[in-house]
């Protein structure tokens, strides 16, 4: 500051004599001064709106890519739930009405069988009883004391009796009869309840399809055309999904790092090189690799099982080569299940001989083992088979985070876009702010040459009569940067 | 296909030799004047400290510092850790054999060649190749070269490798001006260093010997 000064000797007259030029030179800037700040303030505002737009712009064009993806996702899986279902029809229908021809002869058997009953049944009536009225009436006739004709007539009541007995027997017998059909009947009845009973069955599943059809047919609809509450309810579905997958590969990886443990040190056993990989000895390498293979085994099996998708191509092949294909898939995950095994006993040995080891360095004797010495190495067994196959399962979570993960991806693209333009917006108002700031405070820098010129206009304004206009010039001179 | 050539050549400069990772120790162990009666202590002290934080790769070598201690018969003991676990195990056991062997005999020597045996643990250690070089030092660090015998380290003697003064015994005249102690660890300190060590570190208790290790 002081090489500044004019009178070294002097400083307070030299910065009064700095201030004075500072106030006479930024006076006469002023102007230059004031449209260069308003200027800048342009530049940067614009800058910023243009920011601004473009982020608006893109976030709109994320959140259109998004909503299609969205719809295309969901569209899809609605398509395959329709497409199974009618797989199930199809495959009820094929099922029930190649039993159908069986069904309705053994229906039209049982039916015919009934009808010949009944119609038995029906063929062999009795003859009503009436043998006892006339029975009575030949009991009650008068005799007229003739001994032939009271013979004839107790003759003739014998006979009646008799035939009154015969044709009770005969009633009775043809009812026993009818029951015994009629009872002959009742396995038909059950029968033909139970084929009815089945075709109830079929059709009340054939129905409930058809019913979830319609259902998803009705949203299938609504999101073909781009319903905002079934996109929305679509966007949630994947965002749970998304969640949730990622979840289990969390546990995934741990069950992962756990597996990976379980090897990387046996392994340096069957590999012992000394040479390393980006900084990870060989073996540690090969025992990643072993746990990628069985989650790569994995992939392919849950491929082949048509649990997801990922190779397109794949599906395509012929049934017998993707049954080749599973069958090598679940071989090499079976195989890398009894290495892994394997490797786990190995592993529990030399940890086993390592501790000896130390306690031998250490001069103690040797603990004794213990009953249940054999457990760990049993656990670490299975664990080394299991994992195999729980990470096979990896597949599926993979699938819908990769399916998911771009609904996922574009929505926090939209939001920070969006949120860039937010802040875009901001940042033009505070720059036009702060210039307009930055204006002023340079008019209050040399506000005493402004009062100056200021009383100057007013008193030639009064001098040549016309001092509102001087007023107005003052104070237009005083606010240039009021808008026009 | 010239992605995948990429691919194979990064991959391949990526591959480095192991040597670079291991650790090499040398184990200088005094057996003149009052430091002898120390012997069977500083073999604990390898056997139970030092042999077990050494994995498969790693290098080990114990020389004994007497009166001429540049000569390759002052090497009690070498070995180089196998890569298989178990084997290196095996040779652990075999390493604390010797050291046993080596504690067992008597050996007391007229003078202290501090940095003869420095000089000889240096080259052992350069030969190695290890990445991580340590110089463990079990002796009172007076020295007492006999008459005729001239010890100059190169400047570059001790280049990246750490100098450990482990188990300093104090003399009878440390007692009476600890100042003397002190004085006499600075001056190794100053010159260790002025030689290219990384650094020299004094270490009293034997437990802190497995921490510092794992440190380099």
């Amino acid at each position: 500051m002081e090489h500044l000064y004019l009178w070294p000797a002097n400083p307070a007259a030299s910065l009064l004599a700095l201030w004075i030029l500072s106030q006479v030179f930024l006076y006469a800037a002023r102007a230059p001064m004031h449209k260069a700040l308003q200027a800048v303030s342009r530049l940067f505002a614009g800058a910023f709106r243009i920011a601004a737009r473009w982020c608006r712009s893109m976030a709109a064009g994320v959140v259109r890519r998004d909503r299609e993806m969205v719809i295309d996702m969901g569209k899809g899986d609605l398509e395959a739930k329709i497409g199974r279902e009618f797989h199930r029809i199809e495959g009820a229908f094929g099922k029930e009405l190649s039993r159908y021809p069986d069904l309705h002869r053994k229906i039209d058997d049982t039916v015919i069988k009934v009808d010949a009953d009944f119609q038995e049944c029906a063929s062999s009536a009795p003859a009503a009883p009436g043998w006892s009225e006339a029975v009575n009436a030949v009991a009650k006739m008068p005799t007229s004391g003739d001994r032939v004709v009271q013979k004839l007539l107790e003759e003739i009541h014998k006979s009646a009796v008799a035939g009154e007995k015969k044709a009770l027997q005969d009633f009775r017998d043809a009812t026993a009869k009818r029951h015994r059909i009629l009872g002959a009947m009742a396995p038909l009845w059950k029968e033909l309840t139970k084929l009815a009973g089945e075709v109830s069955s079929a059709v009340t599943s054939a129905l409930e399809s058809t019913k979830r059809i319609d259902g998803y047919m009705e949203s299938y609809e609504k999101v073909r055309k781009g319903d905002e509450k079934a996109v929305r309810s679509l966007s949630w579905s994947s965002t749970q999904l998304f969640v949730v997958s990622v979840l289990i590969l969390a546990v995934a990886i741990g069950g992962a790092f756990v597996n990976f443990n379980l090897i990387a040190l046996p392994m340096s056993e069957l590999v012992p090189s000394g040479s390393r990989i980006g900084g990870m000895p060989v073996a540690t390498v090969a025992a990643l690799v072993v746990v990628l293979m069985e989650v790569a085994a994995g992939v392919f099996a849950m491929e082949m099982l048509g649990i997801t998708s990922f190779f397109p191509k794949l599906e395509l092949l012929p049934r017998s080569r993707r049954r080749m294909i599973l069958g090598v898939a679940l071989g090499g995950l079976f195989m890398l299940a009894c290495i892994e095994a394997s490797l786990a006993v190995l592993r529990e040995q030399i940890v086993d001989s390592s501790s000896a080891l130390r306690q031998s360095l250490a001069g103690q004797s040797m603990v004794a083992e213990t009953a249940s010495s054999r457990i760990p190495v049993i656990g670490q067994a299975v664990l080394g088979f299991i994992l195999p196959w729980i990470l096979a399962m990896v597949a599926v979570p993979l699938e819908t985070m990769i399916s998911t993960g771009g609904h996922i991806v574009l929505s926090v693209m939209a939001g920070l876009l969006n949120l860039g333009g937010m802040l875009s917006r901001l940042g033009g108002h505070a720059m036009r702010y702060l210039f307009e700031a930055a204006r002023h405070l340079y008019d209050i820098y040399i506000v005493v040459p402004l009062q100056i010129e200021r009383l100057v206009g007013t008193a030639s304004g009064r001098s040549t009569g016309d001092g509102r206009t001087a007023g107005a010039n003052g104070a237009a001179a005083l606010r240039p940067e009021v808008r026009r | 296909m010239k992605r995948l050539a990429l691919a194979i050549a990064a991959l391949c400069a990526s591959c480095t030799s192991g040597a670079k990772y291991a650790h090499a120790v040398v184990a200088l162990v005094d057996v003149s004047g009052t430091y002898a009666d120390q012997k069977a202590e500083v073999v604990n002290v390898i056997r139970r400290g030092l042999l077990p934080r050494l994995g498969p790769g790693d290098t080990l070598v114990v020389i004994r510092i007497d009166a001429e201690s540049y000569t390759r018969k002052n090497v009690e003991a070498s070995v180089k850790l196998d890569l298989r676990p178990s084997k290196a195990n095996a040779q652990k056991l075999a390493f604390a054999g010797q050291l046993d062997e080596f504690s067992r005999r008597s050996v007391r020597a007229p003078h202290t060649d501090i940095r003869g045996a420095m000089m000889l643990g240096a080259e052992y250690l350069r030969e190695t190749g290890a990445g991580r070089r340590t110089m463990i030092v079990f002796s009172d660090m007076e020295e007492d070269l006999p008459p005729g015998v001239k010890r100059d380290l190169a400047k570059d003697e001790l280049a990246g490798v750490r100098v450990v003064a482990m188990n300093v015994k104090r003399l009878a005249a440390d007692n009476a001006n600890p100042a003397a102690y002190r004085l006499r660890l600075t001056s190794w300190e100053k010159q260790v260093t002025s030689h290219g060590a990384k650094e020299f570190k004094v270490v009293l208790e034997p437990e802190k010997l497995a921490d510092l290790l794992d440190e380099g």
